[in-house]
């Protein structure tokens, strides 16, 4: 038994070591990102100026957070409305044996590698967007806006279709029961309730959205500066992920560029932690359905 | 009257959403279409020195099984340990949030990360075991998922009989649970493949080479990867390849990520359906 018993423990903690290899993975992602862009802070390397130009050593935050910014925005002010309205008729007005195949479209669309979005993008996206508003270029924060939509609305879709169908359906049938319509139901029972979950749905991809990368590249034009204010949508942008992509093959390690990079790479980490945190807390909040 | 209408109103409009959504996967597919008269079997087949696409297509097989290989045990040994082990402990929940995390960092944060740590700190170049490392990084999070999944639908009796037959924790978890869960183990692998081979981002300073041309001799060579090749083609060296080819190379791509998601989906719907969950 002693013999045994030993064995189980081993086997425990062979599992245990294989567990704690994750936190150890992220804590090493933390650790070198931050690593490498300390220097940066205390080398006053960032400013908050609007020009993002190695070449000149110039290393204006504004430009990219505010490109970023744009087309976050943007892309979630597309993707939230039709994402959320193709949950609820996914969860709602859906026959349950058309469900999955309705599901698997979407999760489809998720499965696209990123850089087919982006070669799309660039092709048949930014030409276009370019003869309707008559431009010389159709590389900018609408053509990146429409491509993100694009890829974040699964996670929206997905999430708030499982959310909107775990509201207990006693909550809805006492509605129905005092004589509220399907709509008024829909309205006032199960949208309030499943909405903590939808805005976390809505607060991942809006996660996803700052962290892509190789599509929106491949169709914001990554200028140096923005030439219009923040809200101008037709102004190719240059976004933080972009930035460090681009700017990764040519920076010397060590150099001023590197370490503005993984400056700019911080940064981007904090937001999305911040970001994912708070969907974390506001899917906790739903209520769920007894399952027995 | 005017409910009545209100609520036809409503499924119209979400149903629009929907259809919205279905047309635009409907349009990718036709945008790609062009790319099928390029696919032929010399296209697959030959080098790309002469027109086709094989080193990628390797390369990114390459990429993918060393990945898969690397986080199929750790990923499966993760979930037994958290389901199986110690389902309440401290190590669990911390895992459990680290795994949360791990799945929202983008994948340029793992890129840089593999360049600094995998390819720079310990030396291992530009390569593909660097590429094989990152790439079991991000995809640790769905295989834990995967395996997690599966494991907690194994009834609590099935451990129960184990245990009482004078089976030791280890001899149910090797006996009695692996086995069971094996198609979520199977679904984690695949779905972690089909994530791989549409990265772009992650590979771009860890395994590939701008002047790569080859295969990967050894696993400190770099490799090229369609996703890559594709990406190269389009931003840095527009023109060099002509139109039919860049549209075969993104279908062969497409495919090679959709038939994996399929198998994966599938796979997934088979065994959910035969467990019932």
């Amino acid at each position: 038994m002693g013999l045994k018993g030993g064995r189980t423990d081993a086997f425990k903690l062979i599992f245990g070591v294989c567990a704690f290899i994750s936190v150890v993975i992220l804590f090493l992602i933390i650790a070198f990102t931050l690593k490498n862009a300390v220097p940066a802070f205390y080398r006053k390397l960032l400013t908050f100026e609007n020009l993002w130009a190695a070449e000149y050593n110039k290393f204006g935050l504004y430009t990219l957070v505010a490109s970023t910014a744009i087309v976050s925005a943007g892309s979630l002010a597309i993707s939230t409305p039709i994402g959320i309205l193709s949950a609820l008729f996914i969860a709602k007005f859906t026959p349950s044996y058309l469900r999955d195949a309705f599901k698997t479209v979407v999760e489809f669309l998720a499965m696209i590698p990123s850089v087919i979005y982006g070669f799309i993008g660039y092709m048949f996206l930014a030409p276009a967007v370019a003869r309707l508003f008559g431009l010389n270029f159709g590389q900018n924060a609408l053509s990146a806006s429409i491509v993100l939509a694009v890829m974040v609305v699964p996670t929206i879709v997905s999430l708030s279709t499982e959310v909107i169908m775990s509201v207990p359906r006693e909550y809805e049938e006492a509605a129905m029961a005092l004589g509220a319509r399907g709509w008024q139901t829909l309205l006032h029972v199960t949208i309030p309730t499943a909405m903590p979950g939808i805005v976390s749905s809505v607060m991942l991809a809006f996660g996803r959205a700052i962290g892509e990368t190789i599509a929106v590249l491949m169709v914001a034009g990554c200028p140096t500066k923005l030439s219009g204010p923040i809200w101008n949508f037709l102004q190719p942008v240059y976004p933080m992920t972009a930035a460090i992509a681009m700017g990764m093959g040519e920076a010397e390690a060590g150099g001023a560029h590197y370490h503005a990079l993984f400056a700019v790479a911080a940064i981007l980490l904090v937001f999305v932690f911040v970001v994912n945190f708070a969907a974390d807390i506001l899917r906790g909040r739903a209520p769920r359905r007894m399952v027995a | 009257m005017r409910g009545r209408f209100v609520d036809k109103m409503l499924t119209a409009v979400c149903g629009l959403s929907f259809t919205l959504l279905a047309l635009a996967l409907v349009g990718l597919l036709y945008i790609l279409s062009p790319g099928l008269k390029t696919l032929t079997p010399s296209f697959l087949f030959l080098s790309i020195h002469e027109g086709g696409v094989l080193e990628p297509t390797v390369g990114t097989i390459y990429l993918f099984a060393g990945g898969a290989a690397i986080v199929a045990p750790i990923g499966t040994f993760t979930a037994v340990y958290m389901v199986e082990y110690a389902p309440k402990s401290l190590l669990t929940r911390l895992v459990d949030r680290t795994i949360n995390n791990l799945a929202g960092v983008p994948s340029i944060i793992f890129g840089l990360f593999g360049f600094t740590f995998f390819c720079k700190f310990m030396g291992l170049g530009v390569s593909l075991l660097s590429g094989w490392l990152t790439m079991a990084c991000m995809m640790l999070p769905i295989m834990v998922r995967s395996v997690e999944e599966v494991l907690r639908t194994v009834p609590e009796s099935v451990r129960e009989a184990s245990l009482s037959l004078g089976a030791t924790k280890w001899q149910t978890v090797r006996h009695v649970i692996l086995p069971a869960v094996m198609p979520g183990i199977l679904t984690g692998i695949v779905l972690s493949m089909a994530r791989i081979s549409g990265e772009t981002a992650a590979i771009l300073f860890t395994a590939c080479f701008y002047t790569m041309r080859g295969l990967p001799r050894t696993v400190l060579d770099p490799v090229l990867t369609l996703t890559y090749y594709l990406f190269i083609h389009v931003v840095a060296k527009p023109g060099e390849l002509d139109m039919p080819s860049l549209f075969g190379l993104a279908l062969t791509l497409f495919m090679v990520t959709i038939t994996l998601s399929s198998a994966a989906f599938a796979l997934r719907a088979y065994f959910r359906r035969r467990w019932r969950i």
